[in-house]
């Protein structure tokens, strides 16, 4: 079965301008929600606080949820839907100035008290409950984006050992290019940045990384194989040939990212969410972003010899 | 290229076996006869308090207090030797790591620099100008202080919560001052006790009662002083009333206890002649002969019980007393029996604080493995069977791959004991992606070969090879960033370059070996003109 005819060359080079604008364009969005929503949505993990989740009968209101509290003397930070909207799962979290790590038992009784005589909150369930201290969300933060940077700088050397520096550095950027524009979605969707959120980031990294590869590498063979070609039409043979796995390979994750999003529960929700939006870009990125880029490197190198000699 | 290698297949063979083994737990459960687990150790796979349930606490120790504890008995010492050759300390004040003792006459102070040679002069630089004594503690050795602080507290944490009977629990160091306790399954109930439990610093003294009062200001007027400064001259101490009698909230006593909790040999729930919870306890050794001269000298005096500073019984002494005393006062049955726990298991050197707890209740947890497992294996069914329909026989051997493939890398997670949480899950998702990538990129090269005109062996053969190289480089590539993660990551980072590093290795395997040689055994011995792709 094929999807793509065999010995078919598509003609990308020629889109590649049009696919740098919509790339600059969603990377303006994504920093413009980030910097409208004052960075990311972080999570109690990150800012310190208490946090519950809780799982009501119905779905109540954010609102009347917030102001039930705040008449208990609890005022939330935030209160936010979590997961689908028919698991009626709420997020709510708490500045530690509110809820202390030693206040957390004598909350929870009034809690139980609220969700006891409220009606609309009848047979609510606390599901979690988390503190983290204000020392250790600011640790959390600086080794997650120390790692995760350390790790891109992993994968440049490798590649510029594999490949050259043109290969590695349109990859390096590909990267960045979707992981910007996968938290650009996760801001626009007002989503809470959690640890989950940065397991799955990670997850998009790896798989944006591991499909620019694919297609350098048949970039790089067809380089050895035909020198003499023009170095466009050997990226428009390389990205052609590997355009079916491309695809292939895009809609078997999605198999499996679909029943996650769906079925997978109130925690895997918004983690499959990320990586349902990191894949499409990522796939995207492979393409138009990490490609054109070695191309646009390849013709600097050239015209950079020509003014030489 | 037909042949199938016989060396890979038992290895093949093998290793699926031992994955069977050390996952058999996780599937039989306690089906299992009683002498597996003897035999084989593994206890299945471990799931992370996310999606189990349970509590989860990371404590800040504060080991830096240790130091000051360490220069504060240096102190004590030093001006016990000085007592005996009659020589007098004028004042004495620790400044981060350094001890500075301020002397009358020059003569006190040779005596009190011999003193502090003598006694630490391998632990710390030692220096005299003018009527000062400077004693600054060696930087190994303070490393060493606090080092030990964080065994002894975990020590002590590990003994109070082997105690208390939960399943499982595990409790790690990490870094230098952080102790991460996780205790999977327990209840909202167990949190508060577990809480208590761990923060409770128990550090219990005995001491004589000078005097009780309704607040501090009585105490203070009956001893005809103004502050608690000037108790201190005097070598008292007032502390809060925990006997619930309204007319004692606050009790004098003396400053230095002659007996502390720390030669108490056993403790346990009794009670009192009202029938009331209270803890008794037993002194060891030398604990039992202070007890005794204490009680002894003090008959007809009140004695009291101090736990962390608040009295909470004050009996009058009427014998000497020298091997077991009885704390009572208003406990709840729960809190006699933490008591008498916390008093068997010994006094936290250091204080802890609570840096950051997650407890997950049960009812989350087995939704999130519920959910979990079933998005899947319907994920799952969707991909095999979406294999199947494109690669024909391929897919069927992709299929197979596949699975022993996750075969594999659950029995590799079981038998390093990873514990798999959700960002395992992640890296576990990523590793599938590229297992069936790995395969796609080979069948795709297979048609492409053949479309090339290649006879179907020719085929095969280079669709494997010249897709090795592709596979490797997007492998290690991400095995390297897994790596990485790995070392520098923490919790949730960690705990998925854990599960990615061990599914890229073991992809790769089943993509260049094992579905190599499915493939090679469906077409052996055959001279075949298509294949089904």
């Amino acid at each position: 079965m094929e999807i793509f005819k065999l010995n078919t060359t598509y003609d990308f080079i020629s889109k590649f301008p049009g696919a740098v604008k919509l790339s600059i364009f969603l990377i303006v969005i994504s920093l413009g929600s980030l910097f409208y929503h004052g960075g990311p949505n972080w999570g109690v993990e990150f800012t310190g606080g208490t946090e519950l989740q809780v799982k009501f009968p119905q779905g109540p209101e954010v609102q009347f949820i917030k102001q039930s509290l705040a008449g208990q003397g609890y005022e939330a930070e935030a209160v936010q839907q979590f997961g689908l909207a028919s698991d009626h799962e709420y997020l709510i979290s708490f500045s530690p100035k509110v809820v202390s790590f030693d206040q957390i038992q004598d909350f929870k009784q009034k809690l139980n008290e609220v969700i006891g005589t409220t009606p609309e909150f009848a047979e609510a369930q606390i599901q979690r409950i988390d503190y983290i201290g204000p020392k250790i969300g600011k640790e959390l933060v600086q080794k997650a984006v120390l790692s995760i940077l350390l790790a891109c700088v992993g994968i440049l050397i490798y590649l510029v050992f594999r490949f050259e520096l043109g290969f590695a550095v349109g990859a390096v950027i590909a990267l960045f290019h979707d992981t910007i524009i996968t938290l650009g979605a996760i801001s626009i969707m007002d989503k809470e940045f959690t640890l989950a959120i940065v397991a799955a980031l990670l997850t998009v990294i790896g798989y944006s990384v591991n499909d620019t590869i694919v297609i350098f590498d048949r970039i790089r063979e067809n380089m050895a194989k035909s020198l003499q070609k023009n170095f466009g039409t050997i990226v428009n043979e390389g990205i052609s040939q590997t355009l079916s796995r491309t695809i292939l390979t895009g809609v078997t994750v999605f198999i499996v990212l679909i029943p996650l999003f769906f079925l997978g529960g109130s925690v895997i929700h918004d983690f499959a969410f990320t990586l349902i939006v990191g894949v499409l870009i990522g796939t995207y990125s492979s393409i138009f972003v990490a490609s054109s880029f070695v191309v646009y490197w390849r013709k600097r190198k050239a015209a950079a010899a020509v003014q030489d000699s | 290229m037909r042949k199938v290698s016989r060396g890979w297949v038992i290895t093949i063979v093998l290793i699926s076996l031992m994955s069977l083994i050390f996952l058999a737990p996780t599937f039989a459960g306690d089906n299992l006869p009683s002498w597996w687990s003897k035999v084989f150790p593994s206890k299945g796979i471990r799931l992370g308090l996310d999606l189990k349930g349970g509590i989860f606490l990371l404590l800040g120790v504060q080991v830096d207090d240790s130091v000051e504890l360490e220069l504060n008995s240096i102190s004590e010492i030093i001006k016990n030797d000085l007592t005996k050759s009659k020589a007098l300390i004028k004042s004495s004040n620790i400044n981060g790591s350094s001890l500075t003792l301020n002397f009358y006459s020059k003569d006190d102070l040779d005596k009190a620099l011999t003193a502090a040679n003598d006694n630490f002069s391998n632990v710390a630089s030692i220096s005299a100008n003018d009527l000062n004594l400077r004693i600054q503690l060696n930087s190994d050795y303070i490393k060493e202080l606090k080092s030990n602080a964080l065994s002894q507290v975990k020590q002590v944490i590990e003994n109070r919560v082997a105690d208390f009977g939960l399943i499982e629990p595990s409790i790690q160091t990490t870094g230098d001052d952080r102790i991460l306790i996780q205790v999977p399954g327990a209840s909202q109930t167990d949190r508060e006790r577990i809480v208590d439990l761990i923060r409770k610093t128990a550090v219990l003294e005995f001491k004589i009662v000078n005097a009780a009062g309704i607040t501090e200001d009585v105490i203070l007027q009956g001893q005809g002083v103004t502050s608690k400064e000037e108790l201190a001259a005097k070598d008292l101490k007032i502390h809060p009333g925990e006997t619930g009698n309204q007319n004692e909230n606050y009790f004098l006593t003396e400053d230095k206890a002659k007996v502390t909790g720390e030669s108490i040999s056993d403790a346990r729930i009794s009670f009192d002649n009202f029938g009331r919870p209270a803890v008794l306890f037993r002194f060891k050794g030398d604990g039992a002969a202070n007890f005794g001269e204490l009680t002894g000298e003090n008959i007809g005096q009140r004695l009291a019980i101090v736990l962390d500073g608040n009295v909470k019984s004050a009996p009058v002494v009427n014998d000497k007393i020298t091997y077991e005393g009885t704390i009572t006062g208003t406990f709840t049955p729960e809190e006699a029996k933490d008591l008498a726990l916390v008093l068997r298991s010994g006094s936290l050197p250091v204080p802890v604080a609570v840096e950051q707890e997650r407890s997950v209740g049960p009812s989350l947890g087995q939704d999130s493995i519920d959910k979990g497992r079933l998005s899947m294996i319907v994920g799952g069914i969707l991909v095999i069977l979406f294999m199947i329909y494109f690669y024909r026989l391929q897919g069927v051997v992709a299929d197979i791959a596949l699975l022993l493939n996750m075969l594999f890398i659950m029995g590799f997670l079981s038998a390093f004991g990873v514990t798999l949480t959700l960002p395992g899950i992640a890296g576990l998702v990523l590793t599938l992606g590229m297992a069936v990538d790995g395969n796609i990129i080979i069948f795709e090269r297979i048609k492409e070969e053949l479309n090339i005109g290649k006879s179907p062996l020719a085929a095969i053969e280079a669709g494997y090879s010249r897709s090795l190289w592709t596979i490797l480089d997007a492998n290690i590539t991400t095995l390297l960033t897994a790596l990485i993660l790995f070392w520098f990551g923490t919790g949730p980072v960690k705990g998925f370059a854990a599960t990615l590093s061990i599914g890229i290795i073991s992809t790769v395997f089943s993509n260049v070996i094992v579905a190599r040689l499915i493939t090679n055994y469906f077409y052996r011995d055959k001279e075949i003109s298509t294949v089904s792709i």
